[in-house]
């Protein structure tokens, strides 16, 4: 008789990320951290230890002592599917390996397995899917056109055809969050440091995709990483500076990996770009704010590349600004939990780890939460909304701006904005409330309409 | 001097641990045997790994080589600092768990300290009558100065033990229980039976004072205390318990655990 297959298979995962899986000495110290396992009330399927736990029960039932003397043990398929799916109620934030006694690196493993999933038909999670058509077709993941990158540009600011430095804009400013394109963009001219962009030549950095196991899908981020370096790099840039720790992250660890050799230039954060400055004597600080803040750590800027103190120094120069640390901080910090897909995948989950991180910041008695991350400020915005708070969340930059005397106005918002395209700590500008959509007309072929119409809208509520 | 040592290629060695060293030479050697087979069955395992881009999965040599070059691939330097620092002091886990840190410092250093110690006394066992040619006296005397290490480290396991068993009786937090703890008692209770029967052929050998009995004990109380049966235990299962079935149990996270951390480089 034939031997049964093995239920699972072993594509892309490293024979030391199987080695890993037996590393886990279940003594549960990434359960007290995990973030997505607090905001889901403690559910043990979702904990970082039951995950390693289940898919080494499932590696030894295909390939351990056993498999190998009697053939492997079936693993029934609603397992698997019901594995992938915790796997996905997980932000790849890192905090698990951060105090992993054992080392494991489990941002690597989570993506790894996803992408071994993803390649087994069992993943991603829900609206994740759309991300490679998305990322593929539009080079952005919110349906816009590439000719709109920039968009939010004002007249007042100056963006040179070369230079040694460039700004790589990033989709969310470029397209939502404009507040942080004009700011950085303003401070950049204030401090006569002459920058290009990519404009219409910027693709999506990827991160997306490679965080939902799906970078192998027509090696959408690789052809994307090699893009952008090509880009920057024919047009003399030394030194990018990124104003999203997402795309930052992905710059520093996933573009050289995809080039398949170091970066042609120094990819450097805003912040460190700032704190350089500062540190120079350079910023004239030409107002003050007396508040008190708190600083979140990105999980893109922090754990994962180890940026922690630059954003602080720059905070801590900023005149009348009293900075108060969070219980949890720097390595230790508590994800903001838009990350690893689970903003577009499963938002609710998004929405309850935002809604603990701004609890976490509300009991320090600032009054406002500042990032260095377009996206965790989104996910923050939504989160104090939810527990209708008073306290503002904003983006470093934007703060800096202000500070030395910039405007941080965009564009006038259209009608219905997101909310996030403005400033939130200086309230200089409205969004106009989104007109109320008319009555839909009854239409004599109106039964087929929306079974045409479904997709799109899926796409749309998936760009979010 | 009488000697009723046991021979082997003519030699006479003699056994303070009142074994035929002959059932502990085979044991060992299949303990040995099952703990390289186990290892390479993980191996193999790992091995199957197939990384992005690759068409065809590492092998269990390849998946060997793989964890070698990445170990070291931030020199031979920095892969003792994290050998030192965070495998054999366990830096990592002394920062946020230290009681359980003291556990684990106590059961590591003391099963290594008596895993060094056995392997001594083994070496020292065929040393002195192959190379120094020497009588009984070689060996008592090796034994005598073993004496202070060998309670001192397993007093260490005792204590590891005691604090393990207390941590799982008085959990500090439901988070931290560990799952499928059945496991942990099967590893902590064949512990303790290491322990205990080691203890108690510690007591025979001091009660009966090695460099005075040995000689008659060989000669006129065998085989009373001659394969005493609980020592042969102790010995025999020993070796099974904490060689040859470690990489099929937890404690193959002994040498996982290390192995993670040195490949990730501590894991920073």
């Amino acid at each position: 008789m034939a031997k049964e297959k093995p239920s699972i298979n072993t594509v892309n995962l490293t024979a030391t990320q199987l080695m890993e899986f037996d590393a886990c000495t279940r003594c549960g110290e990434c359960v007290k951290y995990c973030p997505t396992y607090d905001a889901r009330d403690k559910n043990q399927d979702i904990e970082p230890r039951d995950k390693i736990l289940r898919w080494r029960d499932f590696m030894n039932k295909s390939y351990g002592l056993k498999a190998r003397l009697f053939g492997p043990e079936k693993i029934p398929p609603e397992k698997i599917k019901k594995f992938t799916d915790d796997l996905y109620n997980c932000t790849t934030c890192g905090m698990c390996g951060t105090v992993c006694p054992a080392g494991i690196n489990t941002i690597e493993l989570w993506e790894s397995t996803r992408a071994n999933l993803v390649k087994h038909g069992t993943g991603p999670f829900g609206k994740q899917s759309l991300f490679p058509k998305l990322i593929e077709e539009g080079h952005n993941p919110y349906m816009k056109q590439q000719k709109d990158r920039l968009a939010w540009m004002t007249p007042d600011i100056k963006i040179t055809d070369k230079s040694d430095i460039a700004y790589f804009i990033g989709c969310t400013a470029g397209y939502n969050q404009q507040v942080l394109g004009v700011s950085t963009a303003r401070i950049l001219n204030k401090l006569n440091v002459p920058f290009m962009v990519l404009g219409e030549d910027e693709w999506c950095c990827s991160s997306a995709l490679i965080r939902t196991g799906q970078q192998h899908i027509n090696d959408t981020p690789k052809k994307a990483a090699i893009h952008n370096v090509e880009a920057l790099k024919a047009r003399g840039a030394k030194r990018v500076i990124f104003a999203c720790a997402g795309c930052f992250r992905a710059a520093k660890i996933d573009w050289p990996r995809a080039y398949g050799k170091a970066l042609p230039f120094e990819a450097i954060h805003m912040s460190q770009f700032l704190a350089e400055q500062v540190e120079a004597g350079k910023i004239k600080w030409e107002k003050s704010l007396d508040k008190t803040v708190t600083y979140h750590d990105p999980c893109h800027l922090g754990r994962h590349v180890g940026v922690f103190e630059e954003p602080r120094s720059v905070i801590k120069s900023m005149p009348g600004v009293k900075l108060v640390e969070m219980k949890r901080n720097r390595k230790e910090q508590r994800c903001c939990g838009a990350g690893g897909g689970v903003k577009a995948g499963i938002p609710d989950l998004a929405l309850g780890v935002a809604k603990a991180r701004v609890t976490d910041a509300k009991e320090t008695g600032a009054e406002a939460l500042i990032s260095t991350c377009p996206f965790c400020r989104r996910n923050l915005l939504d989160g104090r909304d939810e527990l209708k708070l008073d306290m503002s969340v904003d983006d470093l930059v934007v703060l800096t701006a202000n500070l030395m005397g910039l405007s941080t106005d965009v564009k006038p918002p259209a009608p219905g904005a997101p909310k996030e395209s403005i400033s939130d700590l200086f309230r200089t500008q409205t969004i106009p409330p989104k007109p109320p959509a008319e009555p839909k007309k009854e239409e004599p072929k109106a039964a087929a309409a929306p079974k045409a119409e479904a997709p799109q809208a899926a796409v749309k509520e998936a760009a979010k | 001097m009488a000697t009723e040592g046991l021979t082997i290629f003519g030699k006479t060695v003699f056994d303070t641990l009142f074994i035929d060293y002959r059932i502990m030479v085979i044991t060992a050697i299949i303990s040995i045997i099952l703990f390289i087979v186990g290892m390479y069955i993980q191996l193999e395992k790992w091995g199957r790994g197939i990384p992005e881009g690759a068409t065809k999965p590492y092998g269990a040599w390849g998946a060997l080589k793989l964890i070698i070059s990445k170990i070291f691939e931030k020199g031979i330097g920095h892969a003792l600092e994290i050998l030192i620092l965070d495998v054999a002091f366990q830096r990592r886990t002394y920062r946020r768990r230290k009681l359980e840190w003291l556990m684990h410092i106590l059961i590591f250093w003391g099963w290594i300290g008596l895993l060094i110690l056995t392997i001594v006394a083994a070496i020292a066992e065929f040393y002195g009558p192959f190379i120094l040619e020497a009588g009984p006296e070689f060996f008592i005397s090796m034994w005598k100065s073993l004496e202070l290490p060998n309670d001192i480290f397993g007093y260490m396991l005792v204590a590891g033990i005691v604090i393990a068993i207390a941590r799982r009786l008085f959990p500090a937090g439901k988070d931290v229980q560990a799952r499928n703890a059945d496991i942990d008692w099967i590893l902590i209770l064949g512990l303790l039976i290491v322990v205990i029967t080691g203890f108690y052929a510690q007591a025979i050998r001091e009660t009966d004072g090695i460099e005075r009995d040995v000689i008659p004990v060989y000669e006129a109380e065998a085989p009373g205390f001659f394969n005493n049966i609980t020592v042969l235990f102790h010995e025999v299962f020993t070796l099974l318990f904490c060689v040859a079935y470690v990489p099929f149990s937890k404690y193959f996270h002994m040498i996982t655990a290390p192995l993670t951390i040195l490949v990730n480089w501590g894991g920073e």
